[in-house]
């Protein structure tokens, strides 16, 4: 995919393939495959905390963190990203895919 | 990734793995084994039943052919002519390149949902011919990085996504506190690590990690109808992905930690929240991998919630699911796993607008997303586009809800719910059971 004058490689998942050239023009990109029409205040308050917390810990955090850190429901959760946290806002927020069932 | 260079990791001796390879291919052959690679009498119908194949009709995709490439190798060794004419009868050797060329065969075509077998003209068993060349490509060391991360995970931390003691425990307390202030009862929760309790509870951690509304209903269920039960923090995975890789050993270790956790609970039953490979893993496979009986019962959370409301223990009201609900058939929990009336006995009791999807129960289509396809990212294409069969299937039903008791189809349907626009909603059954319980 092409964002800005970059070319960005994702896997067969739609997950980036270098997570470290995420940068928001590419959340944005992947937010308009998800259908997520605007990227609203709380879309990014998921998605920097997802990523804040991956660069950390090598690791997508569990919805309980996300909710609990950012004072929402879990079920605003899956309003927001309706593909859900992993393969919606792990994507988005530039993760590899989380291994699992997922 | 290309379709030629499989995401594996290279063998250091690649002729010492395919010895092994051929070790493996004389062990899995039994009677029963041997009686399905000769069957084959090359009709093709098969073609018809699989979904990869009705999406890509290309002759690599047609079961039958997927199968002979496993068959040939069999043939190689185990039968007259194989041995002193192998290229009369499409024998071929099991060298390191076949091997690599298996792998997509296996892993990338196929997710071993059976539907094949059950309408094969001569009832030969593709699938478990499938999961044979599987084994044979575990022994050999290749399988699927990926698949593998998985299956370490469940042998390293006790479940397949490395969810810790500490996250599982807060998770818990989480969800039961968002539970009781959402039942307006401070009794209910998630009890974890109790011993004595009657039931020992698994669930899929993608429940724990990800989604915990359907292991929040379950807790608002078992509170309903007063049951005894608790999980556990250290082995309360209900999947096993030995069962997809292949690998026999790391089954049985997976299918014995929460065997031994559930007998060191001290509990009389271990209940399987909704599961399709699960079910099939730890209610049939396990007392093989293990060789011998379980002292306790295994069932599916559908057959108890299904004896809760026939036994009046807990109460149900149709009309609090008004939208239209379809459901979608695990392959692992009814066609192998034999269970497919609790579901639809459930869901007509719970919901005012229950429809079938066509075909339905053992003839029904994979999502596209088992035999731990959703796992191997260099399959996605794939997985995505064989889902259209099942992604037509649920459109022609107008429903706004697909229940499914699978956590894995779950994930695939919300792909399929992406890709094709479908706008439905996905839940577990006991998420509908929940909703529908008059206190």
């Amino acid at each position: 995919m092409l964002v800005g004058d970059k070319e960005i490689q994702f896997d067969n998942d739609g997950f980036m393939m270098e997570p470290s050239l995420w940068n928001e023009d590419i959340a944005l990109a992947i937010a308009v495959e998800e259908g997520i029409g605007e990227m609203t205040e709380d879309h990014w308050r998921v998605a920097k905390f997802i990523r804040d917390y991956w660069k950390e810990n090598d690791l997508a955090p569990a919805v309980r963190l996300i909710c609990q850190e950012l004072g929402l429901g879990v079920r605003q959760i899956y309003k927001l990203y309706t593909s859900g946290p992993a393969r919606g806002a792990c994507r988005v927020a530039g993760l590899p895919k989380p291994d699992g069932c997922v | 990734m290309t379709e030629n260079e499989p995401n594996i990791e290279k063998p250091v001796d690649p002729e010492e793995s395919a010895v092994k390879a051929r070790e493996k291919l004389r062990e899995v052959i039994n009677a029963l084994g041997s009686y399905h690679m000769h069957s084959c009498v090359r009709c093709g119908l098969c073609g018809e039943t699989c979904h990869i194949y009705l999406t890509d009709p290309v002759p690599e995709n047609l079961p039958g052919v997927k199968a002979s490439k496993i068959i040939s190798h069999f043939r190689r060794y185990h039968t007259f002519l194989g041995r002193v004419a192998p290229i009369l009868v499409g024998a071929r050797n099991l060298t390191p390149e076949a091997l690599d060329e298996l792998v997509e065969v296996v892993y990338g075509r196929c997710t071993m949902c059976g539907r094949c077998g059950i309408n094969c003209s001569v009832g030969a068993d593709i699938g478990s011919i499938m999961r044979m060349g599987r084994m044979i490509l575990a022994a050999s060391g290749r399988v699927p990085k990926n698949l593998q991360a998985v299956v370490d995970n469940q042998l390293n931390t006790g479940n397949q996504m490395a969810i810790t003691q500490e996250e599982l425990k807060s998770t818990a307390e989480w969800i039961s506190e968002d539970l009781q202030h959402e039942m307006g009862n401070k009794e209910v929760r998630i009890p974890v690590d109790e011993h004595g309790k009657r039931v020992v509870y698994l669930v899929n951690p993608r429940e724990v990690k990800f989604f915990p509304l359907s292991l929040s209903a379950a807790a608002g269920v078992f509170y309903a109808a007063g049951e005894s039960w608790t999980m556990s923090s250290r082995f309360y995975d209900v999947t096993n992905y030995g069962l997809f890789s292949g690998d026999n050993v790391a089954a049985e270790e997976i299918t014995r930690q929460a065997i031994e956790e559930t007998l060191r609970l001290g509990a009389e039953e271990m209940i399987l929240s909704e599961c399709g490979h699960g079910f099939r893993a730890f209610r049939w496979e396990g007392p093989n991998w293990m060789h011998k009986k379980y002292s306790i019962p295994v069932r599916s959370m559908l057959d108890v919630m299904l004896e809760y409301i026939e036994s009046g223990r807990i109460k149900v009201d149709r009309a609090k699911n008004k939208d239209r609900v379809t459901l979608h058939d695990p392959c692992n929990l009814v066609r192998y796993g034999g269970v497919s009336e609790p579901q639809r006995k459930i869901l007509h009791k719970v919901c005012g607008d229950f429809v079938e999807m066509v075909p339905n129960r053992e003839q029904n289509f994979c999502c596209g997303g088992g035999g731990g396809m959703l796992s191997m990212s260099e399959y996605g294409e794939r997985r995505v586009l064989s889902g259209k069969v099942k992604a037509d299937q649920i459109h022609a039903t107008s429903a706004k809800i697909v229940a499914t008791p699978c956590h894995n189809c779950a994930d695939q349907l919300l792909e399929l719910n992406k890709h094709y626009k479908l706008g439905i909603e996905v839940m577990a059954v006991v998420e509908l059971v929940y909703n529908a319980l008059v206190l």
